[in-house]
């Protein structure tokens, strides 16, 4: 069986600044895989290309099948969503248009609601404000908002870049249970990209630890968390 | 009373008309941050056929039908093979094909259909008595209808961007591009909609504007002014505002009108420079115009 996703020699960067340099990376269905690294180690840039943002070289594969050039809505179609790092809302659009938005390239118009009722379900937060703008959300509702809208194409895989980013640990707590029960009910495999190192690590089986654009390390979460170097320095203890 | 009533009325009917050519500028603007300077060509291009067919024995409003296909067609292909090659590489690139589709298009039109002027007929006729009185002042049929079709075009178009789907995708890439693509929408296909259908609105502008402003002719030069008014309606109203082309299509017509009727003193025609100041003042105070929320920065 291929592997859903699968990276080989991926190189990007912006124009004449070359961030990732052949980076090598696999996701197997319903898998939970953390990218670690240091600012600037090119994580956000991976999560780019991988989301069909930006022009890539080297090899990308989902299912086994070759992309090539791709754009983030044929990304979409193939099962891959991104919950891109600032968050990303729509937000001149009501909550309710921004997961309707997320649905577009579905065409079973009773799925797609029970899917806004399931994830108004899930973050009452933001069924409490359904009719209210985006933009006027608090930045916890806001990434509860982007979390969900990407869930609502479905996607096989959620690229999670830094949820974390700016949320009291109290909301990140939550966004963390949340997302770790949606890929234990639905198999949803997840890539997150994270500061916050030690949460991520709790819930991933795999991970990578991308240093100065290219993958340095790579391996089980177990046996990650038990180096030291690793443990100093991401994870703080 | 009644010459203020008058003035209202002529007012409010170029109004009409300028806010209709904002909403085709904002239509474009709203998805691709792109001021189409040819806006106006493709509109008299369009005009000109339909004039074209009128004189193969067309009834004047059946023309419309292919007329205004003919303006979605030509705007769309336009956005995807002029347009978007270029907008990769910088946003004076796209100005500069869009100045060069306006002097295209313009003699392209002259090339086809020589320089004189042509009576394109009305599409509501006018007689010695067609019209209301009110109040003292004449409120001709064809200015209701005029004011009328402003009506039909915003519902037209509010119903559309608020009650589909594809509407919904066009609101989305108005708030954001790479956002509203991660959501799994085409927003290439966004952009050559929304320019095709400024391209309808466009067209539909041109056509009942031309007999009813002057010179009352369908000339070459004839849309230059009409773009100018109708990007300042659209600047005054934000310009990815639907409500705001309305409003700045409307006050610009009105306020021109008393402009020209109360301030004769000024000599013959002000309008020109009205509006360039009205240009002048919208940027430099308030660059996002009375309801617009997008920032002026791509411009």
């Amino acid at each position: 069986m291929s592997a859903l996703l699968e990276a080989r020699g991926l190189s990007a960067g912006y124009g004449q600044a070359h961030v990732l340099h052949g980076v090598d990376l696999t996701i197997e269905p319903g898998q939970v895989v953390v990218v670690l690294g240091a600012n600037g180690a090119g994580k956000t840039t991976l999560m780019r290309s991988l989301a069909g943002l930006l022009p890539y070289d080297g090899e990308l594969r989902v299912d086994g099948e070759t992309v090539g050039a791709v754009r983030p809505d044929q990304m979409v179609a193939r099962g891959v969503s991104l919950v891109p790092q600032g968050r990303g809302t729509l937000t001149a659009l009501s909550v309710t248009d921004n997961l309707r938005t997320g649905a577009v390239g579905r065409r079973d118009a009773s799925g797609v609601q029970e899917d806004i009722d399931r994830w108004f379900t899930t973050f009452p937060r933001l069924a409490e404000r359904r009719h209210q703008v985006a933009g006027t959300l608090s930045g916890g509702e806001q990434q509860m908002l982007a979390i969900a809208r990407a869930l609502m194409s479905r996607p096989r895989l959620l690229l999670c870049d830094e949820i974390s980013l700016g949320l009291a640990p109290v909301i990140v707590q939550g966004l963390f249970e949340t997302i770790r029960g949606i890929n234990e009910e639905m198999g949803t495999a997840l890539l997150l990209v994270e500061q916050n190192a030690a949460l991520a690590m709790g819930i991933a089986s795999y991970v990578y630890l991308l240093e100065v654009g290219r993958v340095v390390q790579s391996g089980a979460a177990e046996s990650f968390a038990q180096s030291d170097s690793i443990r100093r320095v991401y994870l703080g203890y | 009373m009644d010459i203020f009533l008058t003035r209202l009325i002529s007012g409010m009917t170029a109004g009409s008309v300028y806010a209709m050519i904002a909403l085709a500028l904002v239509v474009v603007f709203r998805s691709s941050a792109t001021i189409n300077f040819a806006q106006g060509e493709f509109a008299l291009f369009t005009t000109y056929v339909s004039w074209w067919l009128t004189q193969h024995g067309w009834n004047i409003w059946l023309t419309l039908v292919p007329a205004l296909g003919l303006g979605f067609v030509m705007c769309a292909v336009a956005e995807r093979f002029l347009i978007r090659p270029v907008r990769k590489r910088d946003e004076t690139a796209v100005l500069i094909v869009a100045l060069a589709l306006f002097t295209g298009l313009n003699g392209l039109a002259g090339w086809i259909w020589g320089s004189d002027d042509k009576v394109y007929p009305r599409l509501v006729p006018i007689g010695d008595d067609s019209f209301l009185a009110l109040g003292g002042a004449r409120l001709y049929y064809d200015s209701i209808f005029v004011v009328l079709s402003l009506v039909l075009v915003v519902g037209a178009l509010s119903l559309v961007l608020n009650k589909t789907g594809l509407g919904l995708q066009m609101r989305a890439v108005a708030t954001n591009p790479e956002s509203a693509s991660l959501c799994g929408i085409k927003v290439g296909r966004i952009f050559m909609i929304s320019w095709g259908l400024a391209g309808v609105i466009g067209s539909l502008a041109a056509a009942i504007l031309v007999p009813v402003l002057p010179p009352g002719q369908l000339g070459l030069p004839g849309m230059f002014h009409m773009l100018i008014f109708g990007t300042v309606a659209a600047l005054l109203g934000g310009l990815d505002s639907v409500k705001g082309a309305v409003v700045g299509g409307l006050s610009l017509g009105v306020g021109l009108a008393m402009i020209n009727g109360y301030g004769s003193f000024f000599g013959g025609s002000i309008s020109l420079t009205v509006a360039l100041v009205v240009i002048v003042v919208v940027l430099g105070l308030k660059p996002n115009g009375l309801f617009g929320s997008r920032r002026l920065e791509r411009v």
